[in-house]
């Protein structure tokens, strides 16, 4: 009896101390990155791994944090929920990660979101768009980009007032942010009084979409939206369209603003497409020039992925420099002060504030058409 | 349900050319298919074993075609004819995938030829891991895009029948699919290796006996289906224009399909079954939510086997696992 009662108080201690954790800062500090660096969306993970770093390697070319040298830590989930987990686990088991930046790809967070919740730990997403992610009562999970519900929104205005559409051919992938992007979409083209919708799915690295598209044709939309996590499979979709000689305007989403694998890779089929994205042309913002110029100058070409990683980092990195003020630090610490920081003003053309949810105040959502070899930005919209 | 039914029964002559357009869609993967299922095939035949690193040919020879391509262009632009480099695409990623498949028989499947075939199994579950992750490592898991619209002169590039497109690539890969199958076929029926290979089929112990080299038919079977299959992957990798590690997997488990459909073992079998499955598939997706594409063809396949389990051209005596 004694031995039990032995255990279990020392169970319990135990227990108490790994939820606690205030480290002495000095130990070393570490930020991982979660994200699906092999896999078709290597090329925007990349771009925001590589982001996040420019941002570690200025904070610490400037000292660090109370003169520790910040730690940046890969996690490849190679676009896959159950390697999602593995990176979460061990991201959590590492008792001086003070933050994560990503899971970039909403099913991948919402498999993982969880076991980050019960290590307090901090993510910070930049890409993902899901709103479940975050009604789900979370503290630790915050998002720099703005949610489905705001994108669906603004694509169904932007379908119906921009393009002229009244009748709408929409592809997803059955997969949690495309078929609920496609929901949030079909919800504003109904409130836009646009009925005439077709709804059908697609299997993400099938390489061939005819039968679907085919049915698509006979439709004879005014707007075909191929809602796909990665560019490859958008490339093959506008291809693919072209080639059975559908007229409706192609309209991509945010997955699809890549000049490589979705311009280039369709071989022409791409120009005159829309895609939507949840960052703005970096390149036209004044305050993130040293940022385009870093970035090209070590890393190449840039797309929309980077900048809000960059911003996401800057931000984590500002919660725990904060939290380490009194030199030592705690994940719970680094949580309350992410919900704490109001109108951060970055590089991404806006102040950024967390509402309680942990969402991004005032979410837009910007279009783009592809003209010759890149990207024009056409508009933003924010829900008007 | 009713209302997709309704919105394409509404006017007849649209349901037409849509469902030809659809037969077209089916022909072409299904030829594909057909290919694939015919090494699956032909491998059960003579070594009663399902060679799951089949579909990891078919995966190579989109990567050689990918490598051939890159070769010959510049700038996305061939440096000799198309249809001469296409054929050449077509030559060395059936060789390589022929090189490969007798390799993999050399390394994994003779050592074990007297085992369980549970184990010639696993070995080849093995095999499949092994090339994927090798692929995996040395070319990266990014798509590799074949850049081919400058392969085809501008006014060739698709045609137009009755609100039918036909696209120009649509058409190689149907015309090389049953150009592959007519050759197999004669030379299955009219060759001295094709007898010895229908004799081994048929019986291996009896035809050993009767003096025939059964280990050089096991070579040539594995080369003639290693071939085919890497065969369909280039063709598909032309059509659909991208290739990655991952897409052996999907197309393996669409040629078992189509192979047990026919009939495991038999070769015109695993040709109708091809096409029926890739058929089944692209008509299913007129009448039925597209989300049902792959339901509609297992059950199809699960339909055929409760009332003919040794597959539509199937013999009914083997007793193999």
């Amino acid at each position: 009896m004694k031995k039990i009662a032995l255990l279990l108080s020392t169970g319990i201690l135990l227990s108490f101390a790994l939820t606690v954790q205030a480290n002495d800062v000095s130990k070393g500090i570490h930020v991982g990155n979660a994200g699906s660096f092999t896999g078709d969306a290597a090329a925007p993970c990349m771009e925001i791994f590589n982001s996040a770093q420019l941002a570690v390697d200025e904070w610490n070319a400037r000292g660090g944090i109370q003169g520790i040298t910040i730690e940046h830590i890969m996690g490849d989930d190679a676009l896959d929920p159950a390697q999602g987990i593995k990176v979460a686990r061990k991201f959590t088991s590492d008792e001086l990660m003070y933050g994560v930046i990503g899971p970039p790809v909403s099913h991948i967070a919402q498999a993982s979101i969880k076991i980050y919740g019960q290590s307090d730990l901090a993510c910070i997403t930049t890409a993902a768009s899901k709103p479940d992610l975050t009604e789900a009562g979370y503290k630790h999970f915050f998002r720099v980009n703005a949610r489905n519900d705001a994108h669906g929104w603004n694509s169904a205005l932007f379908i119906k007032n921009n393009l002229k559409a009244e009748k709408v051919a929409i592809l997803n992938e059955k997969v949690a942010y495309c078929e609920n992007m496609a929901q949030q979409t079909i919800k504003g083209l109904e409130k836009l009084g646009v009925t005439d919708i077709m709804n059908e799915t697609i299997v993400a690295g099938s390489k061939d979409f005819s039968a679907v598209l085919t049915k698509v044709k006979a439709f004879n939309p005014d707007v075909l939206f191929f809602i796909a996590t990665a560019a490859p499979d958008q490339a093959i979709g506008v291809k693919q369209a072209k080639e059975l000689g559908i007229e409706a305007i192609f309209m991509g989403s945010e997955g699809g603003r890549d000049k490589k694998d979705f311009i280039e890779a369709s071989e022409g089929a791409a120009q005159g497409a829309y895609v939507y994205h949840f960052s703005p042309d970096i390149f036209a913002i004044k305050e993130a020039e040293a940022y385009v110029k870093n970035f090209e100058a070590k890393y190449g070409s840039l797309s929309g992925f980077g900048p809000p990683a960059y911003e996401a980092m800057n931000i984590l990195l500002s919660a725990i420099d904060m939290a380490a003020e009194d030199g030592d630090i705690s994940r719970a610490e680094v949580i309350s002060s992410l919900a704490a920081i109001k109108g951060y003003k970055g590089i991404l053309g806006f102040p950024i504030s967390f509402d309680e949810k942990g969402d991004l105040l005032g979410g837009a959502t910007y279009f783009f058409k592809v003209n010759g070899t890149d990207f024009e930005q056409v508009t933003v919209l924010t829900g008007k | 349900m009713s209302e997709h039914l309704f919105r394409s029964f509404m006017r007849m002559e649209d349901l037409f050319a849509q469902l030809s357009q659809q037969a077209i869609n089916g022909l072409t993967i299904g030829g594909v298919y057909a290919l694939i299922a015919i090494g699956y095939t032909m491998v059960y035949g003579v070594l009663s074993m399902l060679n799951f690193a089949h579909g990891e040919l078919y995966m190579v020879g989109g990567f050689i075609g990918w490598w051939v391509l890159q070769l010959f262009t510049v700038k996305h632009v061939p440096v000799m004819n198309g249809a001469l480099l296409i054929s050449l695409m077509l030559v060395i990623a059936m060789g390589g995938a022929a090189i490969l498949g007798v390799v993999i028989e050399r390394i994994a499947y003779r050592p074990l030829r007297t085992a369980p075939r549970m184990n010639l199994l696993l070995s080849s579950l093995g095999v499949s891991i092994f090339i994927q992750n090798f692929v995996l490592y040395f070319q990266g898991a990014k798509v590799k895009v074949f850049h081919v619209s400058q392969l085809i002169p501008d006014g060739l590039r698709s045609f137009e029948i009755g609100g039918v497109v036909v696209s120009f690539m649509r058409i190689v890969v149907i015309f090389v699919c049953f150009l592959l199958m007519l050759l197999l076929t004669l030379t299955i029926k009219k060759t001295a290796i094709g007898r010895s290979i229908r004799a081994t089929a048929q019986d291996i112990e009896a035809a050993a006996f009767m003096g025939i080299d059964t280990n050089r038919v096991i070579v040539s079977v594995f080369v003639i289906g290693s071939a085919l299959g890497g065969a369909a992957g280039l063709l598909v990798s032309l059509l659909f224009t991208q290739v990655d590690y991952y897409v052996g997997l999907q197309a393996g488990l669409k040629g078992f399909t189509a192979a047990v459909l026919g009939g495991i073992g038999s070769i015109p079998g695993a040709m109708a079954g091809g096409i029926l499955l890739g058929l089944s598939e692209a008509l299913a997706v007129t009448f039925f939510p597209s989300a049902y594409k792959d339901v509609v063809a297992f059950v199809i396949l699960i339909a055929i086997l409760i009332f003919r389990p040794q597959g539509l051209w199937g013999e009914k005596l083997r007793e193999k696992v």
